[in-house]
């Protein structure tokens, strides 16, 4: 997996620029704060999971004035060369094309180009609610298989017919909406059940690998654990025939992989309440490091590893634990300061003004 | 948020009751209008009003007619004892490409949907009911799109029908998923029409 080339277009502060990384070494991004540099790395892993791993809305994609923004690149995988591009207008949907030829959905382009991010933000991962280790889970599945896609968002779009018709019941189940009822809790079933046995076999993989790490990150190790945890015991058609007054009465499901956690303990406490900030990070480093070589084994190359200012809020300790854990191949890092002792970079550039150049 | 003279909001108001027109994209097309030419304009127009005058829905079967029947169920010909349901008469088309296929049709006019506010009572299943009771259908062959929606459909529709003692069937899978009917190619859609099976309730 190689980013070769990388071209944008009103994309974010971006009229036009464009960059060639090193085929498989380091690629420096430099810039102060707030030039951009966030936003190189965010038009790459578009290409790769067709969102923004900011969580940005369209309008904060398309640069200001303009009607869509383009994204492009030339990416290569076992000597094959691919083209990707994205056309993100400011209103309607994406229009992806593969090799120039336009795609009718947009997930016929995951596995095209696989990204791995590592951002400040991950530390939500271990201290914030469960919607992001779902999120991890998720995404290191849809990597590994792109397939997944599909049934994800069919499950997504179960969970939101389903909360659309409690709405609609209003507290009251007459026959007519019983019987249809029984119809998305059915789909339900036979999608959640499917989903949460594989977000439990991942996390089964996961868990030693991001065991390992954790334990290299840190000079006194204590023992970290992964464990999937359903909101149900049982099937999942049997817990929702037994949650479904009470679905109705609050208007919502109640139960569903949309509720489940991704259990982090460390020395058999959980990690979210009782590890330290310094132990979050290296917890969060881990899982990101865990699902990254997970992916790059099953699917047989590693990878982009995007660095977005990771070493800003690491102790020199940590940054110099991730530097010699991070596996060889390429990789894209922004910074504003200077980098810890240990990498050399294969290529350095800077941005500023809205442009990219060679420093 | 009404900034344009009454006229011309109105055009806005009534182009964004349309599916899949935004309000952005209706403010679009009827600023696309005002400039059109006086011709264009009315042709389109025209072409409403007449579509609205002349065409209706089938009293059976719910595909357009150019009457109180539509081409299909006036054939007689073709097989009554064989009823295919699909959500759209275009999907007629498609299921009429494939050349296997010569019983009847009924027309849903839409998938069970609760985000677009459609439940059953919205679609013609009512009278889907009715004319299993009062016909002599001995099949009926749900072709509902092999999507979440159309599979949801189906799964319902077989719900209701079974008890009626009359043989459900479902397409093959084998189309793409996620897909609708209409961009299914003719042979693909063939092949899950032969290799349609019974549904367990
Ligand atoms: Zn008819």
């Amino acid at each position: 997996m190689r980013l070769d080339h990388l071209w944008l277009t009103d994309f974010r502060n971006y009229t036009m620029a464009e960059l060639a990384p090193d085929p498989d070494g380091l690629t420096v991004i430099r810039g102060t704060n707030g030039q951009g540099k966030t936003n190189l790395l965010e038009a790459v892993s578009y290409l790769a999971t067709l969102e923004s791993f900011r969580g940005a809305p369209r309008e904060a994609l398309v640069r200001r004035g303009s009607e869509r923004a383009v994204v492009r690149a030339e990416a290569s995988r076992d000597g094959r060369s691919l083209l990707l591009e994205a056309e993100l207008p400011l209103n309607g949907r994406d229009r992806y094309l593969l090799n120039r030829q336009p795609l009718r959905r947009g997930r016929d382009l995951l596995g095209a180009l696989r990204v791995s991010i590592f951002a400040p933000e991950d530390l939500h991962l271990v201290q914030a609610g469960p919607a992001g280790r779902r999120d991890l889970l998720d995404g290191a599945l849809v990597a590994l298989h792109p397939r997944n896609d599909a049934l994800r968002s069919d499950l997504e779009r179960v969970l939101r017919q389903r909360g659309a018709l409690l709405r609609q019941c209003d507290g009251r189940l007459d026959t007519d909406a019983e019987s249809t009822l029984d119809v998305w809790d059915s789909k339900l079933d036979e999608l959640g059940s499917r989903w949460a046995d594989l977000r439990e076999e991942v996390t089964g993989s996961l868990g030693p690998l991001v065991s390992d790490y954790f334990a290299e990150l840190t000079s006194a190790p204590a023992h970290l654990s992964l464990t999937y945890r359903r909101s149900w015991e049982g099937r999942l058609a049997d817990a929702l025939l037994a949650s479904r007054r009470e679905d109705v009465r609050r208007g919502v499901t109640t139960i569903g992989p949309h509720r489940d956690e991704l259990d982090i303990q460390l020395a058999e406490m959980p990690a979210r309440t009782h590890a330290s900030q310094g132990e979050q990070r290296g917890v969060a480093l881990a899982l990101r490091l865990g699902v990254h070589s997970l992916v790059g084994t099953v699917v047989g190359s590693a990878p982009v590893l995007l660095l977005d200012d990771v070493f800003s809020e690491l102790d020199p300790a940590r940054s110099a634990a991730l530097i010699r854990l991070l596996p060889p191949g390429q990789s894209l890092l922004t910074t504003a300061g200077p980098l810890p002792d240990g990498p050399v970079p294969a290529l350095v550039v800077s941005v500023g003004a809205g442009e990219v150049r060679a420093a | 948020m009404s900034i344009y003279a009454g006229p011309v909001q109105d055009l806005i108001d009534e182009l964004g009751r349309l599916p899949g027109v935004g309000p952005k994209s209706a403010q679009r097309i009827a600023f696309y209008l005002l400039k059109a030419s006086k011709e264009d304009a009315l042709r389109l127009s025209r072409s409403i009003v007449e579509v609205k005058d002349r065409i209706s829905f089938c009293r059976r079967c719910f595909n357009v007619a150019e009457g109180e029947t539509c081409s299909m169920c006036s054939d007689g010909r073709r097989d009554p004892s064989i009823v295919c349901v699909v959500e759209e008469p275009r999907d007629i088309v498609a299921v009429e490409k494939t050349g296997e296929y010569s019983g009847l049709y009924h027309v849903l006019q839409g998938a069970i949907s609760p985000i677009e506010g459609i439940g059953p009572e919205q679609l013609r299943i009512r009278e889907l009911l009715a004319r299993i009771e009062t016909e002599s259908v001995t099949e009926v062959i749900l072709c509902t799109n092999p999507n979440l929606e159309g599979e949801a459909t189906a799964m319902y529709l077989a719900r209701m029908l079974t008890p009626l003692g009359v043989k459900v069937t479902r397409i093959a899978s084998g189309l793409p998923v996620g897909g609708d009917l209409e961009y299914a190619d003719e042979l693909t859609l063939g092949r899950a029409l032969e290799g349609r099976r019974q549904v367990d309730v």
